[in-house]
């Protein structure tokens, strides 16, 4: 088989690639090889079961637990924290996506020159002003609704939709970020709004289920994928499901050849041959398969000749302070799946160097389940008490974390359920981190304070690899770097890899959107023919 | 390192998440009036302020999208009907009703008797649906709630509670 461009993955990284070359250049011939397999989308019987019963229908396509005595489990994890991958990804068409909260926040200047600001980690080949105009073209792919006026991050152009309003649930967060001078915005979001041109997606309807979204409002790949295919006519395009990409080859030092991949439905390997080669599999696969892909030209795995491939691997800790309030005389309780309220005030310059971080008021705050109380055979007494009385409240937080050349994913000699090599992860959280978290708890701490709470304050941090990044880090020079400004890979002339792997440092913020602007700039450097 | 995976039979794939074709097999009229009855008596129960009764083909389409992704659930929905009469019969309707509703034992997961299937597959399912389609504004009046199609972000027409104060 030969192709013009292969794309090793179907999550947002590859859909915005693949859209942007299509768009220009229609016949252009492009195969998408994703490892997973496909879950119907905007289906109302699926969405009613996860009404019902809060039950998923890609549960198969996540990580399994680790192993533990007596359960086989996938994947190893060393050093003193597990960064976990269940949960943190889905393999299937579509890819993380089909699950992501939306949340679509642009970098600040500052995260574009850490190490030059703070002497941590590397400096991106780029400054912000060179990537803002994608930006603004990211949050036009993705839906993103949000505040054009917001001055937290300079913007040349508006959002596509307006931002979802302060909900009640804010009120606590929003006074007590008043009285303590804590700047704050609305979240940008991607969720679809209204609008007055024709879309083949409908506008969020505020349904609150967007784990499983039946509108296709919350933006999501595989819709993207779907689109595609069957709205747009791109006679060249395919996309193949259970192929997994076992290596990529090369034809000498400087150029690949195309990839091996395994059917999953045959059994059999197929050789794809293509001129240019996106590996878009996320930031863990990514940099495995560029590791496994060993030959005469690249003995250590292509782009590793520095032993930089899956090195500097770091995520953000989801962190979740919780306390008490004694009254909850407005009756808040969730409305929404989708927070409305973010305070980027510690996301700052002045502190990059202590490690920036930001405040999320979460839509699940104050704790209040109805359905479960009803279900648990609570009386209509005890649930009005249960609104009006007695509450518990929660913040999230995350910051950001600082790359270390020994936090690494490599392959382990093991098959996981999905028929793909399983990951070997080592990561530390060091004492600089604990320092971090510090800083973080005492904010939480003056805010809940600020909100009249009375309770104690809990933290619990989490360590998915949601945010993981940094595996293949972009940079000038391939002594610091697995690629370059374009996410070709140093000394490679036709890989690229289109992925938060590649981001050069991890910021405050959710990657994604900083992701599709990177592909949708690398679409136009493909058209572009570099 | 390549992998060593032997392919899945076309049996083993994608079909979790593959709904069944339509099934033929409904419940039947009598068990849907039951069903019907167990409904309104969940908004009875907890003294629902809803128009309950606007919610009845709701209710139907959401029990064949029940049985289309689960075709068990026409047992599951004939089961608990036959519960429910039982119980009336033993204890009559209000008391019925409130084990259904209210029995511990009803709750412990997995359920393992026919009480403990009638209330988590059938009754804990309609208690969601019935929230979902309003019934959540009974308790404290909020404007929106997870499952509830609220509509979308007009300025000026929010479709949730909002926080009115200015803020600085
Ligand atoms: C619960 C959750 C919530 C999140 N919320 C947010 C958020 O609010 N905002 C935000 O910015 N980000 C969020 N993220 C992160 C976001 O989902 C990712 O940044 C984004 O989806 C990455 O896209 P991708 O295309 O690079 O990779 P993915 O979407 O992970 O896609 C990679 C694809 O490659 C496939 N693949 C891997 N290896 C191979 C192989 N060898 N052969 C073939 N295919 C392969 C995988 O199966 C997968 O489908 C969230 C993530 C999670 C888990
Ligand atoms: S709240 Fe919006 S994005 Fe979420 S499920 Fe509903 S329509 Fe979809």
């Amino acid at each position: 088989m030969n192709v013009e461009i292969v794309i090793v993955g179907s999550g947002v990284a590859a859909a915005a690639v693949a859209d942007r070359i299509l768009k220009s250049k229609p016949t252009t011939s492009i195969l998408v090889l994703e490892a997973g397999g496909k879950v119907k989308m905007k289906d109302f019987s699926i969405y009613q079961n996860y009404v019902a019963t809060g039950g998923l229908p890609y549960n198969e396509y996540y990580d399994e637990a680790p192993p533990t005595r007596g359960c086989k489990g996938e994947n190893r994890f060393t050093g003193n924290t597990e960064m976990s991958l269940q949960g943190s990804r889905l393999m299937m068409y579509g890819g993380s996506t089909v699950h992501w909260d939306g949340y679509s926040f642009r970098f600040k200047p500052e995260d574009f020159h850490l190490y030059t600001n703070t002497g941590h980690g590397i400096d991106w080949p780029f400054s912000y002003d060179h990537i803002e105009p994608y930006y603004g073209e990211a949050e036009g792919f993705l839906g993103v609704s949000g505040d054009s006026n917001d001055p937290s991050v300079p913007r040349s152009t508006g959002y596509p939709f307006i931002p979802f309003p302060y909900s009640l649930e804010d009120t606590l967060a929003i006074e007590a970020f008043d009285s303590l001078g804590l700047e704050y915005s609305h979240l940008p979001i991607a969720r679809h709004g209204i609008t007055d041109t024709t879309s083949p997606t409908a506008p969020c309807q505020t349904t609150g289920t967007c784990l499983y979204c039946p509108f296709g409002a919350r933006y999501n790949a595989a819709n993207t994928l779907d689109d595609m295919q069957t709205l747009e006519s791109y006679p060249n395009l395919s996309v193949r499901t259970n192929a997994v990409v076992e290596k990529v080859i090369m034809d000498s030092k400087s150029r690949a050849k195309g990839v091996l991949y395994l059917d999953k439905n045959t059994g059999e390997y197929v050789t794809v041959e293509a001129q240019t080669v996106v590996i878009a599999s996320g930031t863990v696969e990514s940099p495995k398969l560029l590791l496994r892909s060993v030959s005469s030209f690249w003995e250590n795995g292509i782009g590793n000749d520095h032993d930089l491939v899956g090195r500097n691997i770091i995520t953000h800790p989801w962190i979740t302070f919780e306390t008490t309030l004694d009254r909850n005389p407005l009756h808040l309780q969730p409305e929404m799946a989708f927070p409305t309220l973010v305070s980027r005030h510690y996301d700052s310059e002045e502190e990059q160097a202590n490690g920036k971080y930001v405040l999320i008021n979460p839509p699940s705050t104050p704790v209040i389940n109805l359905a479960q109380a009803m279900q648990d055979g609570k009386t209509r007494k005890e649930i009005d008490e249960m609104v009006s009385g007695k509450t518990t409240i929660q913040f999230n937080a995350m910051f950001e974390i600082f790359s270390h050349h020994d936090y690494q994913v490599t392959n382990l000699n093991r098959i996981s359920h999905l028929g793909m090599i399983e990951s070997l992860l080592n990561f530390n959280v060091n004492p600089t981190i604990t320092n971090q978290m510090k800083a973080v708890e005492a904010t939480a701490t003056e805010v809940f304070k600020a909100m009249g709470a009375t309770g104690p304050v809990t933290t619990d941090a989490s360590w998915g690899a949601h945010h993981a990044t940094c595996t293949t880090r972009m940079s000038d020079s391939p002594e610091l770097g697995v690629v370059d400004a374009n996410l070709k890979i140093h000394g490679v002339d036709n890989v690229y890899v289109c992925s938060n792997a590649s981001f050069s440092t991890l910021s405050a913020v959710n990657p994604t959107l900083t992701l599709v602007a990177l592909s949708l700039r690398l679409g136009d450097r493909l058209i572009g023919g570099q | 390192m390549i992998a060593n995976t032997s392919h899945k039979s076309k049996y083993d794939m994608e079909a979790l998440h593959h709904p069944y074709p339509y099934q033929e097999e409904l419940p039947t009229q009598q068990t849907m009036d039951a069903m019907w009855r167990l409904f309104l008596a969940i908004g009875e129960f907890w003294e629902i302020d809803a128009d309950i009764e606007a919610m009845s083909s709701n209710l139907v389409v959401f029990m064949s999208n029940r049985i289309q992704v689960n075709p068990t659930y026409v047992a599951e929905y004939a089961n608990a009907e036959e519960v429910i009469d039982e119980l009336i019969s033993e204890l009559g309707e209000a008391e019925a009703y409130k084990k259904l509703f209210t029995d511990p034992s009803a709750n412990i997961s997995p359920p393992t008797t026919k009480l403990a299937r009638a209330r988590q597959l059938v009754s804990n399912e309609f208690v969601a649906l019935q929230l979902a389609l309003g019934g959540f504004k009974t308790f404290g009046g909020a404007k929106n709630y997870l499952g509830y199609i609220s509509g979308a972000n007009i300025e000026g027409d929010t479709p949730y509670r909002t926080y009115t104060k200015e803020p600085k």
